[in-house]
């Protein structure tokens, strides 16, 4: 197991020569304020998870050259993006080295006649697509933390979109990347060889391979990114329905409906809209037969999504929705960009107002598993309310993850009172996160569509999920990272060296 | 013109009971109901100007996010309205 | 600072909207003072801490030029839960806080304010956070070099040291109305902020010859002192409250009943900090002057003629934007004027703007204030203008600066007001 050695003062002298020494980050609230990411935390073990320093590199070549002094001193390494992640990827597990790669936020260039556009990993994508907007162009990856969420930690989480289904996911969207592999080689990981190419059939195609591992194999720095023209039109139609079953049924037809400027549908099911209805304008005034609600998003050329839009209306109309109005689907759907949870939806059993961190599971499901796997999700966070008064159910929604319908975002939110939080209640959400995720995985699904699946409880599935495929990881772990530096404790990967240590 | 004034900010308009947790005290603003914040977060006092800022800014970000993702906002409404004369019933 | 009562009327976590049971925080080696502190703002980090989405982020002027992610409102609000942690004492955290203009963007942007911080009468509060640990710094004794001198020398003589080496006094702060022939006294005073006052003197003397154009009688305070908001700001709370005590005095001795304001960051002061010292005892009204001219205008009692040939931008003030919600009046002013090619940017886009000169920042961090200013008039060329409008005066100076390698002027509204009137303004900006 590789743990954090005391940093020498060699070792922080050779990080000051890489970065400079300013950039060398050794406070206590550097540190302090680099161990945590918005997932539920428990706060009475914070020390455990503080790192020992923290480097701020402006250059690939800097990074590099860190990656090569932690190789050589064998110091864990942990990569920070935004720190907006929700599998606690950015999380320091063994101390060691935190390169948070902030400063590395610059568009170095855009090309208009092929639509890409080449950025450092450390620039959000609200003000890329603010300097994109001059040359009529968008950058539309939309996770719910769009305004703050980075560009490298979308690579390092293979994140998920809210209009993934027109325009694809991080995964489509990132053209290539410069990665930096944790001997401090730096290497280019796109489709093929070359940094604006979508589609390649040369070698192995490791761009995914490269994306989504949780910092895990090393250190995306500079990417190149696919743009479109900016819509011309929006269009996000809410409709309520009287049960469930009606709503899902509904949701399916929309996506099946093969209207090309689609770009995701939405499920909300009872306990959402009774969440909903505790401090949401639109849901406050709503009448009590509004037990279930289903949207419908499409964005392109004026002509085409007004054309798309009648048939979604129709649709909607024949499977008995009844149409909320403009102002709420305008207005809701322009608050998805982002919809993180505010800690006053929390309510104890009595009712009263409490701030609850929000914690959300995230798995595929496929549309014909989502009433049973809804049904069982609330059970287990209804036991998990009954026991202890600092956890809270706050409904779940399913999103469509592609144009087909095929699967399904389905998250349950649950709140926690991290207040209250202690180590019989904490581990009882762990085990909570376990038996939720064991649901997706019996129900054919995968345990997370966008999130990631490196935190306590559910990692504990993932090489059930994954079967076969998760000793084929254990051996690429061992290949690319020869001395476990790259964020170590994640993803259960410690397998991967356990004979070396015996 | 009226400028600021300490008492007539720190008198809120009566409250009308809109659900059994929520409130309203200025047009289209809800509130919650205040005896849900008695036991464990106490509500800040605040000013009328401060409410009405955040209801105004909240429009006005919304705005700007359509604006962000594209040129014009479709009315769903008026899809629907086509539809129905189209196809009475 | 919010608009609260004094201390002594409601309980204390109503400031902050903390636990209304009591007996969390516990000790952890802390002074009194600070344990005090810890309860009262136990919710307010939570309310954060527990969201830890980081909305605030990419809209902070500090954090845009930093990229340092200990100078975000998530940092400044994790640091109150470790410290009820026992985790970090305030001596860890103090220096951190200085990072900071009080522009208000990310308290806005919260969501916890945005979204939900009307329905709960709870909303996130940076800015008086901000204020608070700067003060509780103060409190235990932890002085930032640079905000212990400028409040010294702004004790000494009543006024901030805003001319650097050349001293600012008492007996000079009425110098910029020169030749106005303005009373002293009345049921309507203008107040004129240290900047304006001895530095950019040409902004008063608009602001006080507009008014007379319009027929609007005001006068002067018979001793006018700094409004003491930067004192609160930097963390100096007995001072702001001397320096409030003796302007309520000043006012209510000559029968004030209400008082003009030409400066943002005054208009925060008398509305947040002045109304948290005197609570119900405070019945001053106040006016902010931007408000007050559009008003004029829209009732005929100003009408600019003289054209204005300049193609401009307008910088919100943040103080005025973002805190206030105070966006359209200025507007209103600009399109009066003749003459004027405006190339406008909307007001949320402006959230993420400031010039960097708010609450101390250019004097413990002037190299950030400085990038700020720059980033700012960056925005502003790439619009290809040859003005930019501010209306507030601190604001001004570092960006005028940041201007000259930019060729573009910076320009005050109410002084580009005056223009049009045909007013001859007269008074300086002093280089």
């Amino acid at each position: 197991m590789t743990i954090a050695p005391e940093l020498s003062d060699q070792v922080v002298s050779e990080l000051a020569d890489a970065v400079g020494g300013q950039h060398v980050l050794t406070s206590k609230t550097a540190r302090y304020n680099r161990a945590r990411v918005p997932a539920p935390f428990p706060v009475h073990r914070w020390a455990e998870r503080v790192p020992d320093l923290v480097v701020m590199p402006a250059s690939t070549e800097e990074v590099a050259e860190v990656m090569r002094i932690a190789n050589a001193h064998r110091i864990p390494v942990v990569p920070r993006d935004g720190g907006t992640g929700l599998t606690d990827g950015a999380v320091p597990e063994r101390r060691g080295i935190i390169v948070d790669v902030k400063r590395m936020n610059d568009v170095k260039a855009i090309d208009t006649d092929n639509r890409t556009c080449t950025v450092g990993a450390g620039i959000n994508m609200l003000k890329l697509n603010e300097v994109l907007a001059p040359y009529g162009l968008l950058y539309p990856d939309d996770p719910a933390s769009y305004p703050c969420s980075l560009v490298g930690g979308r690579i390092g989480t293979s994140g998920w979109s809210l209009i993934g289904s027109r325009y694809g996911h991080s995964r489509d969207l990132v053209l290539s990347f410069s990665f930096v592999l944790p001997t401090g080689r730096v290497i280019r990981v796109g489709d093929g060889g070359g940094p604006k190419v979508s589609k390649s059939s040369t070698g192995y195609q490791l761009k995914h391979l490269f994306m989504g591992h949780q910092g895990t194999l090393g250190i995306a720095t500079e990417a190149t990114l696919k743009l479109i023209p900016k819509p011309e039109a929006e269009l996000s139609p809410f409709w309520a329905f009287p049960d469930y079953d009606s709503a899902h049924q509904c949701v399916q037809k929309l996506a099946h409906a093969g209207v090309a400027t689609f770009a995701g549908a939405v499920l909300f099911d009872e306990w959402k809209v009774d969440y909903l209805r505790r401090d949401d304008e639109a849901y406050i005034p709503q009448p009590a037969d509004v037990r279930a609600l289903v949207c419908a998003v499409a964005y392109g050329n004026a002509d085409e999504v007004r054309a798309g839009g009648k048939r979604f209306m129709r649709i909607a109309r024949d499977a008995g929705a009844r149409y909320l109005g403009d102002e709420i689907s305008q207005g809701d759907w322009a608050a998805r960009h982002d919809r993180y949870a505010t800690p006053l939806h929390g309510r104890t059993r009595a009712g009263q107002v409490v701030p609850m961190s929000w914690h959300c599971e995230d798995s595929a499901i496929n549309w014909t598993d989502l009433p049973q796997v809804r049904l069982e999700w609330h059970r287990i966070a209804d036991d998990l309310r009954r026991r202890f008064d600092m956890f809270d159910d706050w409904g779940i929604f399913a999103y469509t993850s592609a144009a087909t319908g095929v699967d399904y975002l389905t998250e349950i939110d649950i709140g926690i009172w991290e207040q209250e939080l202690d180590d019989e209640s904490w581990t009882a959400w762990v085990q909570a996160k376990k038996d939720i995720a064991e649901v997706a995985v019996r129900h054919g699904g995968s345990i997370s569509a966008c999130h990631g699946a490196c935190r306590d409880g559910e990692v504990d599935l993932v090489p059930v999920e994954l079967g076969g495929a998760f000793d084929v990881m254990l051996d690429v772990k061992r290949a690319v990272d020869p001395n476990n530096i790259m964020n170590p404790g994640k993803y259960l990967l410690d397998r991967a060296y356990e004979t070396e240590v015996e | 013109m009226t400028g600021y004034r300490y008492h007539e900010q720190h008198t809120p308009p009566p409250a009308r009971q809109v659900t059994d947790v929520a409130v309203e005290r200025f047009e289209h603003i809800f509130e919650v109901d205040p005896k849900l914040m008695t036991a464990h977060v106490a509500q800040q006092l605040f000013p009328n100007w401060d409410t009405l800022r955040i209801a105004a800014s909240r429009g006005d970000h919304l705005e700007w996010m359509h604006r962000h993702w594209a040129y014009q906002v479709i009315s769903a409404q008026e899809l629907l309205d086509e539809i129905e004369s189209e196809q009475p019933g | 600072m919010t608009d609260v009562p004094p201390r002594q009327s409601p309980a204390p976590e109503e400031q902050a909207g903390g636990a209304a049971d009591t007996g969390h925080n516990g000790g952890n080696g802390h002074s009194p003072v600070t344990v005090e502190f810890l309860s009262e703002w136990r919710n307010a980090a939570y309310n954060c801490y527990s969201s830890g989405h980081k909305f605030c982020r990419e809209v902070c002027p500090v954090m845009q030029v930093t990229r340092n992610e200990n100078h975000t409102p998530t940092a400044f609000h994790a640091n109150v839960v470790a410290m009820e942690q026992g985790e970090l004492t305030v001596e860890d955290v103090a220096e951190d806080y200085v990072n900071c203009t009080q522009c208000g963007a990310c308290e806005l942007r919260c969501p916890n304010t945005l979204f939900t911080g009307d329905f709960y009468r709870f909303r996130t509060r940076t800015v008086d956070l901000v204020k608070r640990m700067r003060a509780l710094a103060v409190d235990n004794g932890v002085h930032q070099p640079g905000y212990q001198r400028w409040n010294e020398l702004t004790d000494e003589r009543s006024h901030e040291p805003v001319l650097g080496d050349t001293p600012v006094s008492q007996e000079h702060v009425r110098d910029w109305a020169g030749g106005l022939d303005i009373p002293i006294g009345g049921e309507t005073v203008l107040f004129v902020d240290c900047e304006a006052a001895f530095y950019r003197t040409s902004l008063p003397r608009a602001v006080a010859q507009i008014l007379r154009r319009a027929g609007y009688e005001f006068g002067l305070m018979t001793e006018q002192w700094c409004c003491g908001g930067p004192a609160a700001e930097m963390g100096y709370r007995d001072q702001a409250r001397r320096f409030a005590e003796h302007n309520l005095a000043d006012w209510r001795a000559a029968g004030v009943r209400r008082v003009l304001v030409l400066d943002p960051h005054d208009y925060i002061t008398f509305t947040e900090d002045y109304p948290e010292f005197f609570g119900d005892d405070f019945d001053i009204e106040i006016v902010l002057v931007v408000e007050l001219l559009a008003q004029l205008i829209a009732e005929g009692r100003l009408t600019p003629t003289v054209p204005i040939e300049r193609t401009i931008t307008y910088h919100d003030p943040c103080r005025l934007n973002k805190r206030k919600g105070v966006w359209q009046e200025p507007r209103q002013i600009l399109g009066a004027i003749p003459g004027l090619t405006f190339h406008d940017v909307d007001r949320v886009t402006q959230w993420s703007y400031c010039s960097g000169a708010g609450a101390g920042l250019p004097i413990e961090r002037p190299e950030i204030a400085r990038k700020i200013s720059e980033n700012r008039m960056d925005e502003a060329a790439q619009l290809e203008v040859d003005t930019l409008v501010s209306a507030c005066p601190w604001s001004e100076r570092p960006l005028a600066e940041a201007g000259q390698d930019r060729a573009i002027d910076v320009v005050d509204i109410h002084e580009l007001l005056a223009e049009s009137l045909g007013i001859d303004v007269g008074g300086r900006t002093r280089a």
